[in-house]
């Protein structure tokens, strides 16, 4: 019942925004800018419709799936056909409690995007090109046929690098550029690795979605079940060395996405040039896709790769975490400092996911949901910063709490989330890594040491946000004027639909801090599910017992 | 113990409210800065609801009459309630320990109610409604705070609810959370003059100094939750589970304690974390009394005191000492270092924020003395063992409630006298026309030419501000601990305690000589304070013309200075045997004048020799050596025709006959480097300030350079490599036939060696 409702999550902003676009495409300047306005509706109607409906999946009003108790490799609102038979290539998708927050989380996106860029320059572009972005993403999130999964992991390419490129600051060509190229290439060695995933499948073995030339299938959950039975009884799926290398070759497209330190640098670029639209669904959801790929393919496939790796993986997760923090203590432009703060946060995520405990993963799911929320008010407020302050320069505009008092506010919310102030949704995440993380050091003999990072962490997030907020809110008394790029006008305040969606993001901060259960009840659910159902039958008997 | 099997879950109706006293402040929060968004100017909301103030008044009444009555259940049992409603799971989560299963865990919230959340839950949230009413009269009378005191008020009620919500809370996790919302809004109080630089920074360095004991608790109860697999007081106070920790990792638990210590050091100012206090008198009168008497550095307090079950376990006997060592060691270190900045110190505020890091440090070197007996002591069993354990541990207690009293009221009386000299200061002027120079004095209030905090600009005010005076002298009174006055029933268990553990354990002579000094200097700093304040001639025309104060401002001073008297009744009552131990009725079950009498004779007519002599020695420096030296130096008659009130008079009188008979030049001392160091806070603030400069701030410039230099540029250079390649590449397309069959004939020739030596 009501599982074909993928398809039209994923099909019909994808075609709205065509649509749309093609609607507008021979029209002159005069006409664009008469139908920016209609457009934008349409669009803000189109995508809050889509809320509601993922919503109304939440709320069990459509197709009742509580999105907990699913087990292992199953997916809710599945829904599949063939599409390329030869190849064994289908149309499928569906959603369990790892995708299914990620697609909520998109769908919150796109509405609160565009009213907080309710004003962006040619709109009757802009607006749709932010909706197809909004379908790349679902349709990330809901493949579950390794072709589509890559077909619309490079589709969000697109759309975002036309929103640097036409609406980005100064240097945008360089910057779109090198955020295209970067992060294809890293694609590129993730396509590789799901080929050669491909060919190396067993043919001797009957499988359900095979195709009938290649005897081989794309299909992710035939591929996984599949993995899971070779896996066991101390086997490697595909053999040791393969396994090893695939997790690397996948890994390594996920981490420059995420992206972990040494992979991150095509990230403040991108930033610092990206649109307030770009910069919100970039930080909120395109990051996420890089740690929701880990859980989908690698983590899926190749548990014992990742027993193998778990230390490298740590590593890389400290590292991010620490370096990204100890940049954005170096930062002196605003929005370069959060998207430092991102790659700080990302490494979190991989910390989490290299504690191998259930809590870890838990939490990384959260931190994925958290950031989610948080990051797109913190690049809400640096674009208002921007927008009217002409200046990203920490220390360009100070006394901000009497000029602007609600961009002040905005702001100093948006600071505390992020540097996880608890009640608010980050929080919650960051606590459980630390628990897992000692958890893990305390079972596992691990040296004490690797809580430094983290603890250090806390107190240089602290630092850099109370440092930034020293500067721009505070101060200011009579002897600092505004910038000179204000031309002596009064200092402006927010826009309206600027604080409308500065506060929907701040009610929904603290909703997920003070009730986090909503979203992690089925999250925890999830990693309970596959570690009874993956990693405990496959790493449990031979790991030795903690 | 407090464990499990003592505890009782008691269904009154009252108990089902209270969440409220939480949720009643958090809720009114939101209230109130919405309502002072939209009314914002409106004589109504300004006038009459004094911009929120009387919004948040009856909050904090509900939520102090609502604690009464919690508090009064809990009397009637006697026992630790664990949870009054069902515990919220706030977080499910599950761990894999290598089995066959995950097991889930869960992080949830509840109530719990023992002696020590009664203890503070009364104090802060009784202070609370006190400066809540203080403020009224306080900060909505002066123009600087026009149009924004709904902020203020927003955040004081938010402040409170941290406070109530962390007393109440039923696990360590729940307890950090509550802190880190006062963290906040300290911040946000302390940083409320935001556009002045001062007070931004000092927002910024009380947040992140805390900040930095944080990280350590938050590490220490991340460690406790994989002792105990749980935060919940119920669970890791139970003693069956104590036991099985105690088995295995009884070092484990001290370190995490320690590091939960360390938290404990950040919140409540004690040394090396303690510069943040002073500085956080940029925030408003209100704000400092608030976070010296009734919240943010009780916080510390009550968690090295929730951790006392640890201490007292006969499982962990003797192997916490350490922890307790160095508990006292750094509040004794803490006491004399304050009290030695305190004596230098001009600004009114800035000798009550000394004071109040000093009287703190007393309270952790009694807390660490108490827990040190609880640890080496058998004293589940034998009885007077036990009697020590709980009046140690008592002490410390009652003068965490003697000292929240004083403080409070100390802070809220030198706002008043503050408040006036500013007044009498903008009233003068705005009368005299002196001319250009203060024709901009009603805009610019704080400017540089007078200082209304500074004690220069004061003196000879116990004519001028009766209740002021007053309750200044019985609040100094109760921090130095003069006979029978407030915080003398608690200090002199203190200091007798840390005496006693010194005979047990030669370590603590530090501590323990560390508090008897400091109970000399505690009487020259706090007597100095008032002497310069009150006593003498006015020392400039601006405090001879400084006026009464108004009701809102007196109310809670009078309160005060009648708890600060009575505190006799309360020791007379049993407050100085508390102990989180269940077995013992805290309540004495003398009847109260027999209770008075047995205190009385405890204090001064100690049966025990050595106790006898070192309580007249504590007095004697507390309340002879160091008033006397103080009254030597500031005291003095008032002006001619000035007179205070007739039990002012002779204070007055004594300090002038001294100064006449012993004044002597102390210049000398106040050049010294000794003194310049005081001056400047023994430089510990310069340091770190060096620190963060010189250190932190150039590694992470670096840090950001290689970042772009190293990370970036490779990227870059493998992207310039990658396009002088296709340059290159591009080049050989030249168009000419002879160039190509070159390259062909080369090709093929290469493939056909190629393919031949392989073969």
């Amino acid at each position: 019942m009501d599982d074909w409702i993928s398809l039209p999550l994923v099909g019909f902003p994808l075609i709205a925004s065509v649509v749309l676009l093609a609607f507008v495409s021979n029209a002159n300047q005069a006409t664009r800018d008469r139908l920016a306005s209609p457009i934008r509706m349409v669009c803000l109607v189109f995508s809050s419709l889509l809320l509601v409906v993922t919503t109304g999946m939440f709320f069990q009003y459509f197709g009742n799936v509580s999105w907990e108790g699913i087990s292992f490799n199953s997916y809710e609102f599945d829904h599949r056909y063939l599409w390329i038979e030869a190849l064994g290539i289908h149309w499928a998708v569906g959603m369990d409690a790892l995708s299914f927050p990620m697609v909520w989380l998109t769908t919150f996106l796109l509405p609160v995007t565009i009213i907080a860029t309710w004003n962006e320059k040619n709109g009757a572009t802009y607006f749709p090109i932010v909706l197809a972005m909004g379908g790349a993403l679902i349709g990330v999130f809901v493949s579950l046929d390794l072709f589509m999964f890559y077909v619309f992991w490079e589709l969000t390419l697109i759309p975002m690098f036309f929103l640097i490129l036409m609406w980005g600051g100064k240097d945008r060509r360089y910057a779109s550029q090198k955020f295209f190229i970067y992060t294809f290439t890293a694609s590129v060695i993730m396509l590789l690795g799901l080929i050669t995933l491909y060919f190396f499948q067993d043919t001797s073995n009957p499988m359900i979605h095979a195709g009938t030339m290649t005897g081989r299938t794309f299909d992710i959950q035939t591929i996984t079940s599949h993995a899971l039975v070779e896996n066991s009884n101390g086997n490697w799926y595909l053999g040791a060395n393969i396994q090893k290398v695939l997790f690397v070759m996948l890994m390594l497209g996920f981490l420059v996405k995420l992206p972990a330190v040494p992979f991150h640098t095509w990230l403040p670029d991108a930033h610092v040039q990206a649109p307030t639209g770009g910069s919100m669904l970039l930080a909120g959801v395109m990051l996420k896709m890089g740690a929701y790929g880990m859980f989908r393919l690698p983590l899926s496939l190749f548990p014992h790769a990742l027993q193998y790796f778990q230390l490298t993986l740590m590593i890389i997760g400290m590292i991010s975490l620490v370096w990204g923090a100890i940049v954005c203590l170096g930062q002196t432009n605003l929005k370069k400092m959060v998207a430092y703060s991102s790659v700080s946060h990302m490494g979190v995520i991989v910390i989490g996911i290299a504690t191998m405990q259930p809590m870890g993963w838990a939490a990384a799911l959260f931190m994925m949901f958290a950031h989610g929320v948080i990051s797109p008010m913190l690049f809400a407020v640096c674009g208002a910063f921007k927008h009217h302050y002409h200046s990203m320069e920490i220390g360009a505009m100070r006394g901000m709490a009497k000029h602007s008092p609600w961009l002040a506010t905005s702001m100093m919310f948006a600071w505390m989330a992020s540097l996880g102030l608890p009640l608010l949704a980050g929080f919650v995440a960051e606590l459980m890594v630390l628990i897992a993380l000692w958890y893990m050091i305390a079972a596992e003999g691990w040296s004490v040491l690797w809580m430094v990072g983290p603890a250090l962490v806390l107190a240089i997030t602290a630092a850099y946000y109370l440092w930034s907020m020293q500067r721009t809110i505070f101060e200011g008394g009579d002897e600092t004027q505004p910038p000179a790029s204000l031309h002596g006008e009064p200092v402006p305040d927010i826009t309206d639909s600027e604080k409308l969606a500065m506060i929907i993001l701040a009610v929904f901060t603290i909703l997920f801090g003070v009730m986090p259960w909503i979203a992690l009840d089925m999250m925890n659910d999830w990693t309970v599910q596959i570690f009874e159902g993956l990693i405990l039958p496959i790493l449990g008997n031979f790991n030795g017992g903690a | 113990m407090a464990g499990s099997e003592n505890s009782v879950t008691v269904h009154s109706e009252w108990m089902e409210y209270a969440p409220l006293i939480i949720l009643l402040p958090m809720m009114s929060f939101a209230v109130i800065l919405f309502l002072g968004r939209v009314f914002n100017g409106h004589p109504f909301w300004k006038n009459t609801l004094k911009e929120g103030g009387l919004i948040a008044l009856p909050v904090m009444a509900a939520s102090l009459i609502l604690s009464l009555l919690l508090i009064s259940e809990f009397l009637k049992g006697h026992s630790a309630f664990d949870s009054l409603f069902e515990t919220i799971p706030w977080v499910n989560t599950a761990v894999w320990n290598g089995g066959a299963a995950t097991d889930s865990v869960s992080l949830g919230f509840g109530i719990y109610v023992d002696h020590i959340t009664v203890m503070l839950l009364f104090v802060a949230s009784f202070l609370c409604l006190l400066i809540n009413t203080f403020s009224i009269g306080y900060m909505n009378t002066d123009p600087i705070n026009d149009n924004r005191n709904h902020r203020f008020y927003a955040e004081f009620v938010l402040f409170c609810s941290g406070m109530l919500g962390m007393v109440l809370a039923d696990s360590f996790l729940w307890l950090f959370i509550f802190w880190e919302l006062m963290g906040l809004c300290s911040y946000l109080l302390i940083g409320f003059y935001y556009e002045r630089p001062s007070a931004a920074s000092a927002a910024k360095k009380a947040f992140l100094t805390t900040r930095i004991g944080d990280v350590f608790l938050v590490v220490g109860l991340v460690m406790l939750w994989d002792l105990f697999g749980s935060l919940n007081y119920a669970v890791v106070f139970d003693t069956y589970n104590i036991e099985q920790v105690a088995a295995h990792s009884a070092g484990t638990l001290q370190w995490a304690l320690g590091l939960m210590f360390i938290g404990a050091v950040g919140k409540s100012a004690q040394f090396p974390l303690h510069v943040w206090l002073p500085d956080a008198m940029e925030g408003p009168t209100p704000v400092s009394a608030l976070i010296h008497a009734a919240t943010m550095v009780n916080a510390g307090l009550y968690l090295v005191a929730r951790m006392f079950p640890f201490f007292g376990a006969d499982a962990l006997h003797g192997d916490l000492d350490d922890l307790a060592f160095i508990i006292a060691s750094v509040g004794g270190i803490t006491a004399v270092m304050a009290a030695a900045i305190a004596f230098v110190q001009m600004d009114l505020k800035k000798v009550l924020a000394y004071s109040t890091m000093s009287q703190l440090a007393y309270i952790f070197t009694g807390l660490g003395c108490a827990m040190y007996l609880a640890n080496t002591l058998d004293w589940h069993h034998d009885k007077d063992a036990h009697y020590i354990v709980i009046v140690a541990f008592g002490a410390a207690l009652f003068h965490l409630f003697n000292h929240a009293m004083a403080k409070g009221m100390l802070f809220m009386a030198s706002g008043s006298v503050i408040h006036e000299v500013h007044h009498a200061h903008h009233h003068l002027h705005h009368h005299d026309d002196h001319g250009d120079d203060h024709g901009d004095d009603h805009d610019d209030h704080h400017d540089d030419h007078f200082d209304a905090q500074s004690m220069e600009n004061m003196g000879g005010l116990a004519s001028k501000m009766p209740i002021t005076a007053t309750a200044m002298l019985v609040g100094s009174a109760s921090i130095m601990g003069l006979p029978l006055i407030g915080g003398f029933w608690s200090k002199e268990g203190i200091i007798a305690n840390a005496w006693r553990v010194a005979q047990d354990d030669p370590r603590f002579f530090l501590p323990a000589a560390c508090v008897l000094i400091g109970a000399a200097m505690t009487g020259f700093y706090m007597s100095r304070m008032w002497f310069m304040t009150f006593a003498g001639k006015p020392k400039n025309e601006v405090a001879a013309h400084v006026g009464p104060t108004n009701t809102w401002i007196k109310t809670p001073l009078f309160i005060l200075t009648f708890v600060t008297l009575s505190s006799i009744i309360l020791a007379g009552m049993g407050f100085t045997h508390w102990a989180s131990d269940t077995s013992y009725s805290f309540l004495s079950e003398r009847t109260l004048i027999e209770g008075i009498v047995y205190e009385m004779d405890h204090a001064f007519l100690n049966s025990d020799a050595f106790f006898f002599i070192l309580t007249y020695i504590a007095i004697f420096l507390g309340a002879v050596v160091g008033p006397g030296l103080a009254m030597a130096l500031y005291g003095g008659s008032l002006a001619e025709g000035e007179t205070a009130k007739p039990w002012m008079r002779p204070v007055l009188r004594l300090s002038a006959w001294m100064n006449g008979r012993f004044y002597f030049d102390n210049s000398a001392f106040r050049d010294s480097t000794f003194a310049i160091a005081l001056q400047n806070r023994l430089y510990i603030d310069e340091y770190y300030d060096k620190a963060m400069v010189n250190i932190v701030a150039g590694f992470s410039n670096k840090v950001a350079e290689a970042d772009s230099e190293v990370i970036d540029g490779t990227i870059k250079s493998i992207e310039s490599g990658s396009q002088s390649l296709s340059t290159f590449v591009r080049s050989m397309t030249t168009g000419s036939a002879r160039d190509y069959i070159l390259m062909v004939s080369v090709g093929t020739l290469v493939i056909f060696f190629l393919i031949w030596g392989m073969a």
